[in-house]
């Protein structure tokens, strides 16, 4: 061991384990490479070059092991590790916005986990690959909400669940009450196994198993492609073919991911009131848990996908400090898409006091703003075809390309209208809503002690038509969260109900000044 | 209808928009010409030389010259002027208040308890003008003020007292 930097705290490696899983590894990857050498008169080589990449793969987890050293201090947790470029990492537990762990099919047979542990920038999260479990666990109850400060330190510290309730805070222990808030219902499987996408899920493997095949000389495509009589029709009815053929595959094979992971799905609340936090479980081969801080929590959100506005389809994530809204999305996601109705009911106990913000009725923006986006409709293809006609006009470009940008006007036109109907903002309670999104209209309801700055915009036009767009700067989720185009007296009054102290210094009653 | 003059936009329901209180200094007009210039010189100065003596550049260019040019002497001759005449600020107890932009207007409010840091920068042209740029960050990038050609005086008295009052005031963090 390395000498420690201060005595009262050891470093701690990850689990010997790991060299096991790495000779197993290595095992694996020579005998693939033997098989390739003999299996036929020529070398196979996919099956060397996976070998030679899994070979690889093992040393460099077997050099990871034995250069990675962590601690966890009262007052932060330490990583270092690297070999030829050493890295050291401090994060202040104060920091620390989630901890959770998971676990791929194959450590997992050995007793391995994964923990991340986030503080909301990338640049400052930590993930130890290869704790035994035990350790992952007694990590996980350290660094959680309520966990005492001086870490346990006996190395292997048991964890029956009738251990002695002598720590500092008596809810660490595995014993933590747990109120379910929801687990997967049948239902929900078909909500989320039809998408756009569905096709493209079949072709990635297919592509994958046409590459695999082909050395053995197998040509799937040829064997496709005589099946299906590619020859006698003409492309449109080959294309409309495939996607009929493609699209059920594509659902099975969508069923299929979803249910592997989202198998056993449980939302629930765990801990005594003044610490607890959200928790999701979810995973057939690869379990994931997810805890949030609900001390962190600052909002929630619905994301309702244009295309299933008629089943009123919805995605739940919930807004909290350290955790982005995009990116880390299986940590702010806590629901698959579900209805309205029911995440409606969901989201008022997700939220630890209760209340129902997404559902309060918005004000709408004024007319103008409708306006505004048809005009921009309209005037986005005129200007990319004045420009292609200027290009025209200057010998660059053939003359017969200039109209092009104005076939997209039907597409833009109605994706207006709807953008428009998006828009819309209230006060509800203690926090504040937002709603816009075309493709996706996206609510949020953000706790009002959560804004952190306001940013007003205001264009020439908007100036002319008496509009403003709102910005509510945030730590949270998003960090930023525009509410486009209310009329200013709309806009004022959102600012000054949202955060009245705050909006008393600039925003004067009419009269006064 | 164009009004260059500062705020106030269309007054609403018994509600104001205050602007802030202290304008720039006036170099900052000096100071966003000279820092214009040298962009529209190489920009349009190495694409006319290569419409110049690159003929077959010339069905591309042209229509690019044609509306850069204009662009560029408007940012030159007008927009520091514009701006300056536009751009507001102020510093309190409570909070940092800015007004920016020119064609499209912007105003921004941050919380004294949510400013995470307080930093000075003065460039080179800033220098030798006696000029300053405050930027006040805080947890979320877009609620970032950047005050932009302050007197290097008034920026160090203003950041002084933004960092005593941001101490004294412990804020919840986010």
């Amino acid at each position: 061991m390395s000498a420690p930097a201060s005595v009262e705290e050891p470093w701690r490696r990850l689990s010997i384990r790991v060299v096991y899983l790495d000779l197993v590894r290595v095992a694996i990857s020579l005998a693939t490479g033997y098989l390739g050498t003999v299996l036929g008169d020529d070398p196979v080589w996919p099956l060397i070059a996976g070998s030679g990449a899994g070979l690889l793969g093992a040393l460099g987890d077997l050099v990871r092991w034995r250069t990675t050293r962590y601690r966890i201090t009262s007052r932060r947790v330490e990583m270092r590790s690297g070999w030829l470029a050493r890295k050291h990492r401090i994060v202040a537990r104060d920091r620390i916005r989630s901890v959770d762990s998971s676990a791929r099919l194959l450590p997992r047979l050995f007793g391995l986990r994964t923990v991340h542990i986030g503080s909301g920038e990338s640049e400052s999260s930590f993930k130890l690959d290869g704790l035994d479990h035990q350790h992952a666990v007694r990590l996980q109850q350290e660094l959680m909400p309520g966990s005492a400060p001086s870490a346990t330190r006996e190395p292997v510290a048991g964890q029956a669940p009738s251990a002695t309730p002598e720590s500092a805070t008596p809810e660490t222990e595995a014993g933590d009450p747990e109120q379910v808030i929801a687990r997967l219902r049948r239902e929900w499987v078909p909500l989320n196994v039809f998408t756009v996408w569905s096709v493209f899920a079949a072709a990635s493997p297919l592509f994958g198993l046409h590459w695999l095949l082909r050395p053995v000389g197998v040509d799937l495509f040829g064997i496709g492609r005589g099946l299906l009589g590619w020859e006698s029709r003409g492309l449109v009815w080959n294309v409309v073919l495939v996607l009929v053929i493609a699209y059920p595959i594509g659902v099975l094979v969508t069923t299929g991911t979803f249910l592997i992971g989202y198998w056993n799905f449980e939302l629930v609340r765990k801990g005594t009131p003044p610490a607890t936090a959200l928790v999701t479980r979810r995973g057939l081969l690869n379990t994931q848990t997810v805890q949030r801080t609900d001390a962190r929590l600052r909002g929630i959100a619905f994301a309702e996908p244009l295309a299933w506005r008629w089943l009123r389809l919805t995605e739940t994530k919930v807004i909290a400090t350290g955790l982005r809204q995009v990116g880390e999305s299986a940590t702010s996601g806590v629901l698959p898409r579900i209805r309205l109705g029911e995440a409606r009911d969901l989201a008022a106990k997700i939220l630890p006091d209760g209340s129902r913000p997404l559902e309060k009725a918005l004000h709408r923006h004024p007319r103008g703003a409708l306006v505004r986006r048809l005009g921009w409709a309209v005037y986005g293809p005129a200007l990319a075809s004045g420009a292609l006609l200027l290009f025209g006009h200057a010998g660059a470009l053939p003359g017969w390309v200039w109209p092009l940008p104005l076939i997209l006007v039907p597409l833009t036109v109605p994706a207006a209208v709807v953008a428009y109907r998006s828009l819309g903002h209230g006060l509800a309670g203690l926090y504040l809503v937002v709603r816009r999104g075309v493709l996706k209209r996206r609510t949020v309801a953000l706790q009002r002690r959560a804004v952190i700055g306001w940013t007003l915009e205001q264009s020439i036009l908007q100036r002319w038509g008496g509009r403003m767009t709102v910005g509510v700067a945030t730590a949270a989720g998003g960090r930023y969260y525009p509410a486009p185009d209310m009329s200013v007296e709309q806009a004022l009054a959102f600012v000054s109900g949202a955060t009245p102290e705050l909006a008393r210094r600039f925003i004067d009653p009419e009269g006064q000044a | 209808m164009a009004d260059t003059s500062p705020p106030p936009p269309a007054p609403a329901g018994g509600l104001r928009l205050r602007p802030p209180r202290h304008r720039l200094d006036r170099r900052f007009i000096v100071w966003r010409t000279l820092q214009a210039l040298p962009w529209a010189v190489g920009v349009l100065g190495t694409l006319g030389a290569i419409y110049g003596y690159a003929e077959s550049t010339r069905p591309w260019l042209g229509p690019v010259l044609l509306v850069a040019g204009p662009i560029y002497a408007v940012t030159i001759a007008v927009m520091p002027t514009w701006r300056y005449l536009v751009h507001r600020w102020e510093a309190t107890d409570d909070a940092v208040y800015a007004l920016g932009g020119w064609l499209t207007r912007k105003w921004q409010i941050v919380p004294i308890s949510r400013i995470q840091s307080i930093d000075t920068e003065i460039g080179l042209i800033q220098r030798f003008l006696g000029l300053a740029t405050v930027t006040v960050t805080t947890a979320s990038s877009e609620g970032k003020i950047a005050i932009e050609g302050l007197d290097l005086r008034v920026a160090e008295e203003t950041v002084d007292r933004l960092r005593e009052v941001a101490a004294a005031t412990e804020g919840d963090a986010t």
